[in-house]
Formats: structure tokens, C-alpha cells, sequence
């Protein structure tokens, strides 16, 4: 499936491109950490500790002006106190409201949205590109309809829409039991990887559209390859084509739009979870909306999972700009006529 | 017949010696174009025949500066005859000839149009599809009138067309680049290359002319400075035969007409024998043999040239057997064609001494042909020769990069013809 | 050369339609035809090669897979060993792709990258439900063998080969099912010369080897010449002259042929400075071909009459071009000439090849 040739190109652009280095290192530690989130976060993400709230990161110090009633010879006082919150090196990147860790919370944070992006995108890809490869090879009415519906899922805004879809179904969450909290590594961390099933559902159905289009537009030209015309003179059935031909084909560039479509989808998530709809308070859209009433006083609980989200769409966006490139057959890969 | 002898007299226009032009891939230097000498003299129709990957398009872009990166002209001269620009670049002048490639640049690109112009084999992709093709023809002719005015100053001939001038013309559509007197010649251009009803032709865009029409209005657009030397790149290859009938008539009616001197770059023996008076054979990026017409057809003497003839049906004479040559183009890659005569391997009279590179040696037949093979030099000798299957066996590898080589070289084939 | 015809093809008839779209039928707007074949009539014997020759856009390659069923057909019949082809049911129609197999033009285009040549050259055994992998295998060997390839380059890439060594790829997944009947879509065209030799050698040994029988679709008239036994010449989607090889180019009877044959550059040194009385004027559109014979807009000859009807040819084995000419009784003679300039100016207004329909990309050869 993969020729030596498009090695070749992989490793061309990868000399000549130091964003892509840039986006590969971001996005491989961000797995990484996503991974082994059990291992690597300090405290367990929702274990509260209401001393500690609101704890600036390190290097940030915060001071609190604080108004409280007291009884002082028997009558009320009001007393103003100013307090000066350091930062600890026990919570390096501060805590929220709640005390919780906000470490620990944006590493926990990078598996909801890897996930979520993952399998979002999957299930886009599974519904997208087979519409598409069916829309292009067939053309004509078939092509007409599917396309015309796909237009006008493309007409409407994808984050209304998955506003609506949330709003109208139920909040469905699956929960995978961690393995390195079964296997008793990391014993105080939470249990379960939460997934928020309707999020995934939803963002898959809204951008569905974008694979159906462009593996359309690869099973119109590549249905006009000889070598589809040579499989067809063979007594090849269409499903046989598409599945042989066309779909191998036109891989590159479904794959290239994947990549950035995860980024989108993690974008899409935060923005869901950020709208109160999202069925984990693990994630970092979540701990935006979280922070949002804190701006003022405690910017950190925004701004921290805000900056994870800007490294991961960065990062993975980088990535696609390689793969497209290198990938693109325009930079002298396979197939093309001529000579 | 003739026809050639009178050549023989005719002065040289351009001495082209031992050109280089390699491209840098990341597979390696490609050597496109090795070590090529032959001259164009005034008024002759000079043929350079070759396969893919020969490297006649590289040889042709090399003359007017077109080689694009990663490509580049690595060593030579081209010495053109202009006694001005002798006299003005006495330093890289050798009597009324001055060496092309001393020159600054701003100097050559001047040279495009009023010495060199150049038609392309695809007519479709050579014109700009969203400018109608009167306009484009005016805005060459408009190039040479300014050029002319003030010759060699790149300044001049856009003057008048900074950023200002963009901005104003996108707003006031009247303000071309082109004026009326242009416009007039490009018609008068259209209608010498044979396109009816040239005045409402010149308003139409690429698209509605078909590519035997457009071939002619590229045509036309190469006259528009009145070149000295016109460069036509496999200018029939992608047209009907009836049509290339023609732009053939064509090429040599204005030819004639204008005695200017035609560099014919093709791969189609027929074009080359109605069409020149001398021809140059090129194989793996090296004239191999060159001469006058009937040297070159009728005593060739490189084992290719001979190949190459027999490898064509004849359409007058269905013979029983083609007698083609075997095996594949070599790869032009650096690294792979080391220093045995490039042909060797599929050549059916190698011998021994064909693992040194040959010499340029004198032939048979008239004063000037030339071949690159012993051959030229002693008959062949059966004792010496090579076993049938010294390449393969020498070289296990041998069956790899030939097949990928030929792929490799592909980029340097399109980049000439991309222009 | 008496036995019944392999392939037989009957007013075979391929027009697409422009203007076609969603868009269009809300617009109301007509469907404009494009026809591309044109009624088209001729048979093949068994074991000859018969040469469809033409210039681009002329339907030649369309003729080709539309006889193949690879497009359907507007009108006609197709007859293989007597079997209507358009007529057959699905068992019927995959044991005819067993035995017609077709070989195409751009060695590029034609072998998928992302295969190696051993799948590319297994796959009819694989479509024809042979499902052991290491026979198939040990089969695509053998045929790269057969084709002057060498078995151990089976796990290569097409990337990896030069154009002539994948024509021969081409070649060998034709060969793969044991053909009877190959259409050989300008097999040639794209290769240099020296290799173009090789391949046509190749072509004429397994020919010889298996018996086949070609139908050899080009533009190269002297291609045509060295490996066909009878020839048809196309133009804007009819043939216009058809007969034995030798009788074509020794005698050619329309006008067409007779300017096709003396427009060819001839590889010698008699060659020199001839000067071709080139037909004038371009390809009218197939959009809106002429009246009456489509040729008379070019042709030296047209009179009147050629505009009002078409000049039709019998089917045979004769030598037969579709002229009033050559019918000394015909009204023809009795009409006025038409002027050259005008036929000129109308011929120049075709666009030619320049805007074939989309439908049909193979025909922009």
C-alpha cells in the first residue's frame, strides 16, 4: 500500500521541513501523555481540596482581597483582609476553584480530547467515505442526490447543529475501565476513562461531509484511470473497483483531511463542552467553561487548558501540512501521464 | 538535394560548445544535457531528433536561459554572431561571435524575442486561458517595440507597468499594456500564420481555437520580435497529422520568407527528413551523431541512429520484421552511467573498447558529419566483442536502476516542457 | 479469410449527452447530443488484425469500448462468434470478458500505482475466481516472462518501470485469462520509438502464439501498415473507407485517406523539402457535425451534393470508402462545386478536439 516512492517523499519533506518536526514532537507528547495520563498526573484530577483552591502557577503570585462579617464586642464588623496566594511547587500550574489540580486535570483533559477527536474522526471517515467513493464512481442521479444532501449538511453551521443534535438526545457516556488503575499502578486515580458517546456521535454527523466530498472528488478522477477502465474490461463488479481501486487511491488525501479534521473536532468538543454540553468534566473545553466565571480572578483555570488545546491543534495541523505535502503526487509521486 | 550543399556555405548563427546542463534531484545529478557542440548557421533548418529523456527540450532551454532549478547550465559556450554586442561585451567576444553565457542576465532575457523565440509542443498550456489570444500576441509585440526603443534595458520594457499601473488598470479597464499598434501587428501576425478572419480570432480566447489554430497563434507570438534563431520544441507532436501537414507548410514558408535560422527539436524521423537540412542525433543527454540529412539517414554510422531507423514501419513498405534496439532509455542519473560509450549496452556491435567513453570522431560522407562511436573510426571487429550478456552479469544491479532511471528522469522531461 | 467473423459490429452508435446535469434539467435545458460513433459497421475474422485508424476525436477509441461493453452503447449490435453482446446475461457477459480483453494506450494511467505488477497482472485470475494466492502468483510470472519481463521483478511497482516495460505489464494482464479477442487501444502511441518497435514485435508474436485476433486502434498510419491485414479509416464517427492493408495504402479510394496518407512525413531522404497539399481547415466539432458527408467542409473534391446526403458503404470484405465519387452514376457529377474558401472558414469555425466532451477523455488523444 505504501510505495517506496511515498517513503521517499515522507522523508524528503520531513529534511526540508522543520514544522513538521515541530508538529510530530508536539503531537507524539501529547499522546504520550494521554497514555500514560495515570502514571504521569500528580493527584488524582477530581479529588477536590477546597484549602487549596484557586492556587496561581508557578511564578504567578495572586493576591485576594477578601470581605467577611465577624462579631467583634458584640457587634457585626465588617473586616477587609488582604492575602497574598502563592504559588506551590505541589501544583505547578496552579488549581481551580475546587482545588483540583489543574495538571493533573489538562493531562487528563488530552485523553478526552484525543479521543474524542480519534473517534469522532473515525466515525466520520466511516460514514463520509463511503458516500463519497459511491457519489463519484457513480455519478449522475445518484451523485446529484447524495451530493445535494451533503450540501446542504455543509450549509449549516456545524457547531449549531451539534448544539441541537446534543440538546435533543441523551446524554450518552461510556466508561472503559482504566488498565493501569486495574492493574493497581496507579491506585488513587479515577477508574474509568469517561467518553462522552453522544459528543462523539454528534461531532461525527456534522462533519461527515467534508470526507464525503473529497473522496468524491478522488473517485471522479481516479474512476477515469485506464487502470479502472482495464479492471472493468476484466468483469470486475463495481464493489470490487471501488474497494480495489478507487479506494486505495484516493487514501492520501482522506487521510491528510483526517488529521486536520481531529484538530477541528477537538476544536468542536471544547466548544460543545464550553456550551455546558459534554458528558465528562474531564476535558478541556469543560475546565474553560469552568474557568470563565473566574477570568477576573483566576485566569489560570481558562487559559491553561485554553494553551493545551492551541499545542494539540498546532501540533496536529503541522502534522497534516507534512503528510499533504509529501503526499501530494503533484510533487512527483506515482501515476501521472505523459513523457 | 541542393538544398544542402548551399548550407554547407551559409555562415554560423550560433556555435553551441561542449553544453552541460545537469539537473541536482534527490535522486542525484541527472546529466541532461553532456558535453553537446553543433552549430546553427543563417537561414537552415537545424534538426536535433532524439527519444525521451535525450535531452533535446534541455538542449533548446539551455540556449535561451529557461533551464529551471534544480536544473542548471554547469559548463560550455554559445557563441552567437552580433557584432553590437561583440563590440559592447568585447570581453566575451571572439570576433562578431560573443559567448551567450558571459552575458548578464537582464542581457539574455533581452535576447528572448528579437534573437531567440521559442513554440512549444502544447499550444493549450503555453497561453494564458483567461486573456484573449490577440492580447497576449500584442503584449509580445509590445515587448519587442519597447525593447527596440531601448534595447537591453529590462526597464524599459516594462516600463510604464508598476504596481501603479496594475492598480489602474484593474480599475480603468482601458489602460492596457498594449496599444493599437500593437493590437495591429498582432492581427497581422495572426493572419501570416494562416488564421481566417485573424481581426475577430485576436478577440477570442485560447479555449475556442482549436490546437492546430493555436499552435499557429504561438506561431505568430515567436515572430513578433523577429527572431534570429527560432526554436521549435516538438511543435507537431500533439497535433493530427493532417494538421501537422499545415504548421509544417507553415514553419517553412516563413522560413523561408524571412531566411530565418530554425531549430527543429522532435522525435519523428519523417519531420526531421521533410523539414531540415542538417541534423543532430541525440541519445542519453549526447549529440551522437550529426551531419548533413542524407549523411545522417542514408550512411548513418552510430549502431543508435541505425536503431533508430530501423525501428520505424515504413508506410510505404510493410517489411516483415522491425529490427528495433533492444532494451530500455539508460537513466541519465550521475551516479549510474559511468564512463563506457552510454549506448553500449544496447548497442548489437559493442566491443571492448566501447567501456572507454568515445570520442567525436570524423565519417563517412560529407565534411561535417560526425559520430561518437568507433565505428566512425575502424570496422568492427567481431573478436573484440563483448559477450551478448557482459551488462547484465557485470552489473547484478543493472535491472533496477535502469527501470527506475527512466521514472527518475521524468521531472527533467516535464520541467521542459512546463514552461 | 471465408470463415464466419469473430466480431461483428453492426451501426454501432455512441452518443453522449451535454447539458445533462441536475442544474440543467431544473433549467430545461436540452440535452445536446454529442456523437461521438456515428454508426459504424465491420467485422473481424478470426486470427486477423484490423487497423481502426483516424485522427483525435474521430471516435476510434470509443468504437473500441464501446464494442467491449465498457460503454454503453446509444444503438447497434455487437456480435461475438455470432452472440449479441449487449444482449447477454451476467454468466453470458463475464465469460465474453474472458475472451475480449483490451490493452491501453497510456502505459501510465492504465496500472495502478499503489499494486505491484504481480497483482496488477493476476487480477483477472483473481476477478475470475481463482482464489490460491501462490497459483496466481506463479501465473503472473510466467506471463511477465512471456512479455519479455523478467519473474523476479513481480513485487515492483509500476513506478519503477519505464513505459515500455509497463506496456508490456499491460500486455501481460490482457494475456492473463487466455483471450481469443484483444483490443489494442493505440498500444504504441505513448512509446519512443526504439521500444515502440519491440512492442509491436511482441504483439506480433503472441498473435502468432495464441492465436489472437485485434482489433489495432492508431493514429500511426505507418503502425498500422506493418502489423494490420485490413484497415478502416474514422472520421468524426464513421468509417470512411475500409479494406485489405496493402489495397488502403496502395489505392486509397477517399479523398480523407488520400490526404491522411500524403500528409505522413516519410523517415528517408526523398522526404526532403515535399511539399504536403495539407487539407485544409480543422475537425469540425462533433457537436454539430456537417450535413450530408461529413467530410466535405475539407475535402477538395465536395460538390453540392455532398451536402445533402450522406455517402453510405457496404459491409464486406471488399474494399469499400464511403465517396460519391466513386459511383460514376451518381448525382454528384451533375452538382456545382462548392468554393473552397467557403468550406475553408466553415471548417476552421469546428473547434475540434480542443473541447471534446468530458464524457469521453480517451478521445483527447
Amino acid at each position: 500500500m505504501v510505495s517506496p516512492r511515498t517513503i521517499r517523499n515522507l522523508k524528503r519533506e520531513w529534511r526540508n521541513n522543520w514544522l513538521a518536526k515541530i508538529g510530530v514532537a508536539l503531537v507524539v507528547a501529547i499522546l504520550l501523555v494521554a497514555v500514560f495520563a495515570p502514571l504521569l498526573a500528580p493527584y488524582n484530577p477530581r479529588s477536590q481540596s477546597l484549602e487549596d483552591s484557586r492556587l496561581p502557577p508557578m511564578g504567578f503570585t495572586e493576591t485576594e482581597n477578601s470581605t467577611s462579617s465577624q462579631f467583634v464586642n458584640g457587634s457585626v464588623q465588617v473586616v477587609s483582609e488582604r492575602t497574598t496566594v502563592n504559588a506551590t511547587w505541589d501544583h505547578p500550574l496552579g488549581t481551580n476553584q475546587l482545588g483540583q489540580d489543574m495538571l493533573s486535570r489538562v493531562i487528563y483533559g488530552a485523553r478526552t480530547s484525543l479521543l474524542v477527536g480519534a473517534l469522532g474522526t473515525l466515525l466520520a471517515m466511516l460514514i463520509g467515505v463511503p458516500i463519497g467513493l459511491v457519489a463519484g464512481y457513480y455519478r449522475g442521479r445518484v451523485d446529484d442526490a447524495l451530493m445535494r444532501f451533503a450540501d446542504v449538511m455543509l450549509a449549516f453551521p456545524s457547531l449549531v447543529l451539534a448544539v441541537a443534535l446534543v440538546g435533543l438526545w441523551q446524554q450518552a457516556v461510556w466508561r472503559i475501565p482504566d488498565p493501569f488503575v486495574a492493574a493497581g499502578l496507579a491506585p488513587s486515580m479515577p477508574p474509568d476513562i469517561v467518553l462522552p458517546g453522544t459528543v462523539i456521535v454528534v461531532v461525527g454527523l456534522v462533519t461527515w461531509v467534508w470526507f464525503a466530498r473529497v473522496a468524491r472528488g478522488e473517485a471522479l478522477s481516479v474512476r477515469e484511470e485506464e487502470y479502472v477502465k482495464a479492471a472493468r474490461s476484466l468483469g470486475a463488479s463495481d464493489a470490487f473497483v471501488i474497494r480495489k481501486h478507487v479506494l486505495p487511491n484516493s487514501v492520501t488525501p482522506i487521510l491528510v483531511l483526517g488529521t486536520i479534521q481531529v484538530a477541528a473536532i477537538i476544536l468542536l468538543e471544547s466548544a460543545l463542552s464550553y456550551l455546558g454540553f459534554s458528558g465528562t468534566s474531564l476535558s478541556w473545553g469543560f475546565d474553560i467553561n469552568q474557568g470563565r466565571d473566574y477570568l477576573a480572578t483566576a485566569w489560570w483555570i481558562a487559559t491553561v487548558p485554553g494553551l493545551a488545546i492551541v499545542l494539540a491543534v498546532i501540533g496536529i495541523n503541522l502534522v497534516g501540512d507534512w503528510l499533504r505535502d509529501a503526499l501530494d503526487p503533484g510533487l512527483g509521486g506515482e501515476g501521472g501521464s505523459g513523457a | 538535394m541542393s538544398h544542402s550543399n548551399g548550407v554547407a556555405s551559409r555562415q554560423d548563427v550560433l556555435r553551441v560548445r561542449d553544453l552541460s546542463t545537469r539537473f541536482f534531484t534527490d535522486e542525484g545529478q541527472v546529466n541532461a544535457v553532456e558535453s553537446v557542440s553543433f552549430d546553427v548557421r543563417d537561414g537552415e533548418i537545424l534538426g536535433i531528433v532524439g527519444e525521451s529523456g535525450s535531452g533535446k527540450s534541455v538542449t533548446a532551454l539551455s540556449l535561451i536561459d529557461l533551464v529551471e532549478s534544480p536544473g542548471r547550465v554547469t559548463s560550455g559556450q554559445l557563441w552567437y554572431r552580433n557584432a553590437d554586442l561583440a563590440e559592447e561585451f568585447s570581453d566575451a567576444a571572439d570576433g562578431e561571435f560573443v559567448d551567450l553565457r558571459a552575458l548578464p542576465t537582464r542581457v539574455r532575457r533581452a535576447l528572448r524575442g528579437p534573437s531567440f523565440s521559442m513554440v512549444f509542443q502544447d499550444p493549450m498550456s503555453s497561453f494564458n486561458p483567461s486573456i484573449p489570444v490577440g492580447e497576449q500576441i500584442a503584449e509580445a509585440v509590445e515587448v519587442q517595440r519597447r525593447a527596440r526603443a531601448n534595447p537591453r534595458s529590462t526597464r524599459s520594457r516594462t516600463q510604464g507597468y508598476g504596481l501603479g499601473r496594475y492598480l489602474l488598470d484593474s480599475v480603468v479597464p482601458t489602460l492596457d499594456y498594449t496599444d493599437d499598434e500593437s493590437h495591429e501587428r498582432a492581427v497581422e501576425l495572426l493572419e501570416q500564420v494562416g488564421i481566417p478572419d485573424p481581426e475577430q480570432r485576436a478577440r477570442e480566447y485560447p479555449h475556442q481555437f482549436s490546437g492546430g489554430m493555436l499552435q499557429r497563434a504561438m506561431i505568430a507570438q515567436a515572430l513578433a520580435g523577429e527572431p534570429d534563431v527560432l526554436i521549435a520544441d516538438e511543435p507537431t507532436t500533439a497535433l493530427d497529422v493532417t494538421i501537422q501537414a499545415q504548421i509544417l507548410n507553415l514553419l517553412r514558408d516563413i522560413q523561408e520568407e524571412r531566411d530565418m535560422s530554425v531549430l527543429m527539436i522532435t522525435h519523428d524521423l519523417g519531420v526531421i527528413a521533410r523539414m531540415c537540412d542538417r541534423v543532430c542525433v541525440m541519445y542519453a543527454g549526447e549529440v551522437v551523431e550529426r551531419g548533413t540529412l542524407e549523411d545522417v539517414f542514408d550512411r548513418p554510422t552510430h549502431p543508435y541512429t541505425e536503431g533508430l531507423l530501423g525501428s520505424i514501419p515504413d508506410l510505404d513498405d510493410p517489411a516483415p520484421r522491425l529490427q528495433p534496439i533492444e532494451g530500455n532509455v539508460p537513466s541519465l542519473l550521475d551516479s549510474e552511467m559511468g564512463d563506457r560509450c552510454y549506448f553500449a549496452d544496447r548497442c548489437p556491435k559493442a566491443m571492448t573498447e566501447c567501456l572507454q567513453h568515445p570520442p567525436e570522431y570524423e565519417a563517412e560522407g560529407s565534411a561535417e558529419h560526425r559520430a561518437r562511436c568507433v565505428l566512425a573510426d575502424h570496422p568492427y571487429d567481431e573478436r573484440e566483442a563483448l559477450p551478448p550478456d557482459y551488462f547484465e552479469a557485470g552489473r547484478p544491479a543493472e535491472t533496477g536502476p535502469v527501470d527506475g532511471g527512466t521514472d527518475d528522469d521524468r521531472p527533467a522531461e516535464e520541467a521542459q516542457q512546463n514552461d | 479469410m471465408t470463415d464466419d467473423p469473430l466480431v461483428r459490429v453492426e451501426s454501432l452508435q455512441k452518443y453522449y449527452y451535454e447539458q445533462d446535469t441536475f442544474v440543467d434539467r431544473l433549467l430545461g435545458r436540452e440535452p445536446q447530443s454529442v456523437k461521438a460513433v456515428d454508426g459504424v459497421s465491420f467485422d473481424i475474422a478470426p486470427g486477423e488484425t484490423l487497423g481502426l485508424v483516424g485522427e483525435s476525436g474521430c471516435g476510434k477509441s470509443t468504437t473500441g469500448e464501446t464494442l467491449l461493453a465498457l460503454r454503453e452503447a446509444t444503438g447497434g449490435h455487437v456480435y461475438f462468434e455470432g452472440e449479441d453482446v449487449f444482449a447477454m446475461g451476467d454468466d453470458d457477459r463475464q465469460r465474453f470478458r474472458r475472451r475480449a480483453q483490451v490493452v491501453f494506450q497510456d502505459p501510465y494511467s492504465s496500472l495502478d500505482p499503489r499494486m505491484t505488477v504481480g497483482d496488477i497482472v493476476a487480477e483477472p485470475l483473481q476477478i475470475h475466481g481463482q482464489s490460491d494466492r501462490e497459483g496466481r502468483r506463479e501465473r503472473a510470472k510466467e506471463l511477465l516472462e512471456r512479455v519479455g519481463l523478467s519473474a523476479s521483478q513481480v513485487d515492483r511497482y509500476p513506478s519503477e518501470f519505464s513505459g515500455g516495460q509497463r506496456q508490456r505489464v499491460g500486455i501481460a494482464r490482457a494475456l492473463a485469462l487466455e483471450p481469443e479477442f484483444v483490443v489494442l487501444d493505440e498500444p504504441v502511441s505513448a512509446l519512443d520509438v526504439s521500444v515502440q518497435a519491440q512492442v509491436l514485435n511482441l504483439l506480433e508474436d503472441l498473435q502468432e502464439e495464441f492465436g489472437l485476433t485485434y482489433l489495432f486502434i492508431a493514429h500511426d498510419l505507418s503502425v498500422v501498415r506493418h502489423i494490420c491485414d485490413r484497415v478502416a479509416v474514422m472520421y468524426l464517427g464513421e468509417i470512411v473507407e475500409i479494406g485489405e492493408t496493402d489495397d488502403i495504402f496502395e489505392d486509397p479510394q477517399h479523398p480523407y485517406t488520400q490526404a491522411l496518407l500524403e500528409s505522413v512525413p516519410r523517415a528517408a531522404t526523398s522526404e526532403h523539402g515535399r511539399r504536403v497539399d495539407a487539407l485544409a481547415g480543422d475537425v469540425p466539432s462533433p457537436r454539430n457535425p456537417p450535413a450530408g458527408c461529413h467530410f466535405h467542409t475539407r475535402c477538395p473534391y465536395a460538390r453540392e451534393a455532398c451536402r445533402e446526403e450522406p455517402p453510405a458503404y457496404d459491409v464486406g470484405r471488399n474494399h469499400e470508402a464511403a465517396c460519391f465519387r466513386l459511383d460514376e452514376s451518381h448525382a454528384y457529377w451533375e452538382s456545382t462545386p462548392i468554393a473552397q474558401n467557403a468550406a475553408d472558414s466553415e471548417g476552421a469555425d469546428g473547434v475540434g478536439e480542443s473541447t471534446g466532451p468530458d464524457e469521453s477523455p480517451s478521445e483527447a488523444d
